[in-house]
């Protein structure tokens, strides 16, 4: 397969090369690829839970390893991933209903800074179990 | 890049497109619910001895049937949507929308089969191990 055949996708000349795509091209691609990220998440929580299975000593000791900092850090970008996720797909659902379709960069960037609040909500309530180290007092 | 889109729209069909937004909604509301019940609501009364989610602290929120109801709506409602959305991309390129009945068949076993794999990974949970 000739790396010419990938043009289309990755050429200067292709509406993928970054500067041409607009504000709605990255929303696209971006939904796209947290989908993508989203879809193989939901394999790896199930194979996670599925440990139970082998019993509750299994789950619990994995537990304690998915409870470290790195992993919850891990947890944060899950749910910044998520986050983008619906709310761009709130967009494209209020512009299946007819609203806002005449003004989808604003639209945009309204669901984008909702989207910030609920990020920074996120990270307030894990900083605490991300840098706090384990331990000290509580 | 329009007329590509339009192709992908005629491949997927109306149906995928419906029960996508339909989906999407749906998981917006069971999903603010699952994170908040099961990962923040705990969280300030937390002692960090051990972890928040535990055999037993999972065990102890499934025995209220609702729960039980909310997590396997939630499966059935993130295969429709996760693979939906997974079809539509592969319908982007040609070499899959050429070949939607072998798509769809396939996407439709890996959802039922995950589904009921998904089902059957919370019984140690319901049963209480």
């Amino acid at each position: 397969m000739k790396v010419s055949r990938f043009r289309w996708l990755f050429g200067k000349n292709s509406e993928f090369w970054p500067t041409n795509m607009k504000t709605g091209m990255w929303a696209w691609v971006g939904h796209r690829l947290t989908g993508l990220v989203l879809v193989a998440y939901v394999f790896l929580h199930l194979s996670f839970l599925s440990t139970a299975s082998m019993g509750e000593a299994d789950f619990d000791s994995l537990m304690e390893v998915t409870s470290q900092p790195l992993f919850v850090a891990m947890d944060f970008l899950l749910i910044v991933v998520v986050i983008y996720h619906a709310m761009n797909g709130a967009r494209v659902v209020l512009f299946d209903l007819g609203i806002g379709i005449r003004h989808q960069k604003l639209v945009f960037w309204i669901v984008m800074a909702i989207a910030a609040v609920l990020i920074v909500g996120g990270l307030w309530a894990l900083w605490d179990v991300i840098f706090v180290p384990a331990g000290g007092g509580a | 890049m329009a007329e590509r889109r339009i192709a992908t729209t005629k491949v997927a069909g109306t149906w995928a497109w419906f029960f996508q937004r339909l989906s999407a909604v749906l998981l917006v509301a069971l999903l603010a619910i699952h994170l908040y019940v099961d990962h923040f609501m705990d969280l300030g009364s937390h002692t960090g001895d051990e972890p928040l989610i535990t055999f037993g602290s999972v065990t102890a929120r499934l025995d209220q049937l609702v729960y039980v109801a909310i997590d396997y709506s939630m499966l059935a409602m993130v295969l429709l949507h996760g693979l939906n959305g997974f079809r539509t991309v592969l319908f982007d390129f040609d070499m899959f929308s050429k070949r939607k009945r072998y798509v769809d068949m396939g996407l439709w076993g890996l959802g039922i089969g995950t589904l009921v794999w998904g089902i059957i990974i919370l019984f140690p949970f319901i049963t209480g191990g």
